[in-house]
This record gives C-alpha cells, structure tokens and sequence, in this order.
C-alpha cells in the first residue's frame, strides 16, 4: 500500500472512531460494547508485543491484567489514591512480574512456553482467591464511587469511557509500531527467525526477550486499571480468567493478524460483537450454544487463512485489483 | 607481534566423540587461515566453539589477549568475532537490507545500521537485490547476504564456512578479490572451503583437522607436500 494511501485510511479509520459514539445512545448497549471493543484490542495490542514481535505463544497475560487491575483498585479502596496514579505501580508490578516469569521461562518453545504462562496465570488467580484481607478474596472488589469526573476516572455514562478506551487503544498502538521500527523489533524479529543465528551476530536473546515481556506486562497491567475503573466490580475469576482474558486477547491478535500493528484492532472488532451476538441469539437455547458457535466460527477464520483476517482481507484486496 | 585469536588446547566432546582434540593455533593480525579436513572433521565445531556457539569441554580461547572461551555468542560478536553459518542461517521472511542491518545494531542506531547495510551489500555486489525477501534467494546469494550481514558487525575477525559453496568461477574469482580487500582493509578470515585450488590461492597458512585433531598447520606448499595431509585428506580425496 502507498504511504498516502495509508495515512488517508487512518485518517479515516479515526475519524469514524471519534464520530461513531455520538450516533449512539450514551447510556446504551452498543457503546458499551464498542467500549469493550476498543480495551479488548488494546489488550490484544499489548499480548502483540510477547506473541507477535517475539512469537512467544503467552496464555498468561491475565496475570498482568489482574495485577493491574487489583493494584490500583487496592490502592483506591484502602488509601483513596486516585487510579490515573494508581495505574503507575500497577503498571511496575506487572512488568516485574513479566520480568520474574521471562527468566525461567526464557529457553522454552512453543507448547512449554504456553504451558508455563497459562499456570502463572492460574498460581496468580488462586493467590487472588486466597489473599482475601488484600484482595477480597472469591466475592471480589468494588470500586468505591464518588463523584463522576475526569480526575477519579469515573463517569455517568459511557461516551468517556469510549474516549478514554480509545486513547489507551492509541498509546498502545503507538508504542506497538514504535517498537516494530526500533532496534528491539529488529531484534525480536531476527529472534524470530533465527535464534542461534541471531545471537551469533550479537543479538543478547535474553535481554530482548525480557524488555519485551515487561513492556508487554506493564501494558496490560495498565488496561486492567481502564477495565477496574469501566466495571466498578470484579473477581479473581474475572481478571485472572483463560478463557475470558488470557486466551481471548491471543485469540483476538491471532485472528485478526498476529504480529502485525492493525491485526488486533480488526480481530477486536470481528471477534468482540460476533461473541455478543452469539451470546444474545443463543442464550435461551441449549446452555454451552453461543460458545460452540464461536468455537467453530473461529475455527473457520483459522483454517480458511491462519494468518488471520487482515491477510485474508489483503488477498481479496490483490484479487479484486486483477479482476 | 602479538596474536589477535589465540586458541589453546581446545576439545570438544559430544557423549562419546572427540568432535575436537586439543587444537593450538595462533592466528596473526591480518592472516587469512585455512581450515581444511575431510567431513566430519570437526571444522565446523571449531568454528562454532570459536563463537560461542558451543561450549568448549577444556581450552582457552584469547581475542586481543582476553579471555572468551564459554562467553556467549553476542559478547564475542561485540568483542569483535563472527561466523558465518555453513547451512546458511538468515532471517528468511525479512529482506536482505533487514538481515543485513541487523548485524549493524550491534554498534549503531537503525538509521547509521541501515546505511552500513547498503554499504556492506555494495561490498559483496548484492545492492540490486536490497528488498527482495531473504526466503526467495538462491543458496549461493543468501551466502552472501550471510557475509554482509557478518561483516555489517564490524568485526575485527571474521569465520567463513563455506560460503563460497555453489559459487560458479567467475563468482568464485569476484569472492576471492572480495576477501583480498578486506584482509587489505585489517580484517583477519578464517575460511573453510572445499575448494582446494580456491584455498591455496588465497590463505597465508593453512590448518588441518582430521578427527578432530590438527594434523598440519603451515604455508599451502608445505601442506600440500605432507605426507600426513596427503594420506588423511588429499589422498582419500583423490582415490
Ligand atoms: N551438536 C552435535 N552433537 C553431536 N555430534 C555432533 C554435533 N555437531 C557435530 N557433531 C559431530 O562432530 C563431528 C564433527 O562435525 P563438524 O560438523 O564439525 O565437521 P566438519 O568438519 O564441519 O564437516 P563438514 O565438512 O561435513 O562440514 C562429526 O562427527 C559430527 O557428526
Ligand atoms: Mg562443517
């Protein structure tokens, strides 16, 4: 694609995204859901970084995510600290957890690396459930309210969140394709392809590695305060959740585009909605429904091109050129 | 004159074979050393235990008088040691300046990485094929991607592999010259190659290995005039 050409569509793409809320009710359903959409994607954006740049199949990042979440939430209910500062420990904590959980998980490929992630983030769930004089313990934590403002990163109704989740959705990006251009891209990519031939030419694997995991971590550390401050309550099984967050923001990157700057937002805006609606069509049939229909749609996506939507959206783009 | 790479007494074991069996050779600034032996004689060992590839079992390896044997292999890069692999190891879905390029981080941001790259394409006479894909090279042509993205590191030593295999003569000849200017430029190479006449006519001493120990080490004319090369190397060659 030409430079201008692509500039002009992100121009575009974000033209839309500021205007769309305001076609919408501000109270309503669907700017709720696009809320979602947009945290979703940045989450996504954030696991990008570890499981794109690196290609370190990570199913643990809802260890950060809760980290972050619970940080600043513990804060603000025991000491009254605001979230926008209570997102900053959050955010050390969870790249120092990514730094502990890099180091021995560092040499292991593929499954075992996987393997390994997914049970840091149960050990970090179960700790959650157990800590309950921090945490709160299985029935979870409430964001105390107070009056609705910018400062305490609360609001009556959803149009600021959608702003907010879009920034958050930017910053995220921003840092994602910065990172692509720098010296730790080229790096994690020439890790990528080429391990031993990487090192080889003074490439030190195991920093690259670690800086990537603890920009990733801090990340999404940092999302689990915007989710915190979105949905005033939540549990260990939430925020530690597989399926709902560890696998889902893999699943979204690997959809739309793993490793590629847009792929997360176009798997976000595919695979968030169609969940709802499966969930919303199905939910008065057979219990488990929505959830096979998903399955199967996904798996339809990953067969027909594992490279994900964008590639698929890309040969349609050559195909239609030739005709 | 002290020696730029001093290696001493270096093995290497793998379970049961002596892949290498005390191996001393002391390589002069400006050299350019052959190492030749029959397959599996452990060359490529050598190399990759030079690099820090693999760990050598006892030995001590000296660059500029420091101490690198067990280091790893970006350290060595850094100190100034670089090998090139003999199956040819490039990042296949990046392009040739990005391989290239990369080699160049190690001492410079990506924008100076990215203009020592077209230089060091221009040396080895790929600048027309800059952004093509890796993956979609020829062998001979990603050898040489291989030796740009080496040399784009800057090293003070470099360790070729046989990256002249499946070169035709006249590629041959223009590979030759290549190593000639380097060496002219300060560079010292060590070269593993099949082609003996390629071997003779460039290295100032050659070494060889025969089951993982050094046989001979000399000018070209004693090694071709000894009896032991001749029996373990060049005669079985030859039969
Ligand atoms: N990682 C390894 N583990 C076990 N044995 C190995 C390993 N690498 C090499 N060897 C063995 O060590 C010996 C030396 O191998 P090496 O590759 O160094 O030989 P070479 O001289 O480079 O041969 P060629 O001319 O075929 O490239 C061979 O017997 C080989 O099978
Ligand atoms: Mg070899």
């Amino acid at each position: 694609m030409k430079p201008a050409l692509k500039y002009a569509l992100i121009a575009l793409a974000l033209a839309v995204a500021v205007a769309v809320p305001f076609g919408l009710e501000p109270r309503g359903y669907a700017t709720r859901i696009l809320c979602l959409v947009l945290l979703f994607a940045a989450m996504a954006q954030a696991w990008n970084i570890v499981g794109g740049l690196a290609n370190q199949m990570s199913l643990g990042h809802a260890a950060f995510f809760g980290i972050g979440a619970y940080g600043s939430t513990i804060l603000l209910v025991k000491y009254g600290i605001s979230p926008w500062l209570g997102l900053l420990p959050g955010m050390a904590a969870g790249g120092v957890a990514a730094w502990l959980i890099s180091l021995p998980t560092m040499r292991l490929r593929g499954h075992y690396f996987a393997l390994a992630t997914l049970a840091f983030g149960e050990v970090m769930r179960l700790v959650a459930n157990t800590w309950g004089g921090l945490t709160g313990g299985p029935s979870g934590i409430s964001v105390p309210f107070s009056k609705p403002g910018l400062a305490v990163f609360q609001f009556k109704d959803m149009r600021p969140y959608y702003f907010l989740m879009l920034a958050a959705l930017l910053v995220v990006t921003a840092i994602f394709a910065g990172i692509r251009h720098s010296k730790l891209g080229y790096r994690l990519r020439a890790i990528r392809e080429n391990p031993s031939a990487a090192e080889a030419i003074g490439v030190d694997t195991t920093r690259t590695k670690i800086i990537a995991a603890v920009v990733s971590g801090a990340l999404m550390a940092g999302l689990g305060t915007f989710y915190a401050q979105f949905q005033f309550f939540f549990d260990p099984d939430t925020v530690f959740s597989i399926p709902a967050i560890s696998v889902r923001v893999a699943m979204i990157a690997i959809v739309g585009g793993v490793g590629t700057t847009i792929g997360p937002i176009v798997g976000a805006l595919f695979l968030i909605p169609i969940e709802e609606l499966a969930n919303q069509t199905f939910s008065d049939q057979a219990a488990g429904l929505s959830q096979l229909v998903f399955g199967l749609l996904l798996i339809v996506v990953i067969l027909a091109e594992p490279r994900g939507l964008l590639e698929i959206g890309r040969r349609l783009w050559r195909w239609r050129g030739r005709t | 004159m002290t020696a730029l790479l001093q290696i001493s007494n270096i093995s290497k074991r793998f379970g049961g074979l002596q892949a290498l069996n005390d191996v001393n050779v002391s390589i002069a600034r400006g050299e350019i050393l052959g190492l030749i032996g029959p397959n599996g004689a452990g060359k490529t060992t050598l190399f990759s235990t030079l690099v820090g590839l693999l760990k050598p079992s006892t030995g001590s390896i000296r660059l500029e008088g420091r101490e690198i044997a067990g280091m790893k292999p970006h350290r060595i890069a850094s100190a100034g040691m670089v090998k090139t692999f003999q199956n040819v190891a490039l990042f296949l879905d990046s392009s040739v300046l990005d391989n290239v390029l990369t080699g160049g981080l190690l001492r410079h941001s990506v924008s100076e990485a990215r203009a020592l790259a077209r230089h060091c394409l221009a040396q080895v006479g790929l600048s027309d094929i800059a952004d093509k894909r890796a993956g979609d090279l020829s062998f001979p042509e990603r050898a040489r991607v291989e030796v740009a993205r080496a040399l784009c590191t800057e090293p003070r030593i470099l360790l070729l592999d046989e990256a002249m295999a499946a070169l035709n003569h006249a590629e041959m000849d223009e590979f030759l010259a290549l190593l000639r200017r380097l060496r002219d430029g300060g560079l010292t190479l060590v070269i593993v190659e099949h082609h003996m006449k390629a071997i003779m006519s460039i290295c100032d001493r050659l070494l060889v290995l025969n089951f993982g120990r050094q046989i001979a080490i000399g000018t070209p004319a004693e090694i071709a005039r000894d009896p032991a090369v001749i029996e373990a190397y060049l005669g079985r060659s030859a039969a």
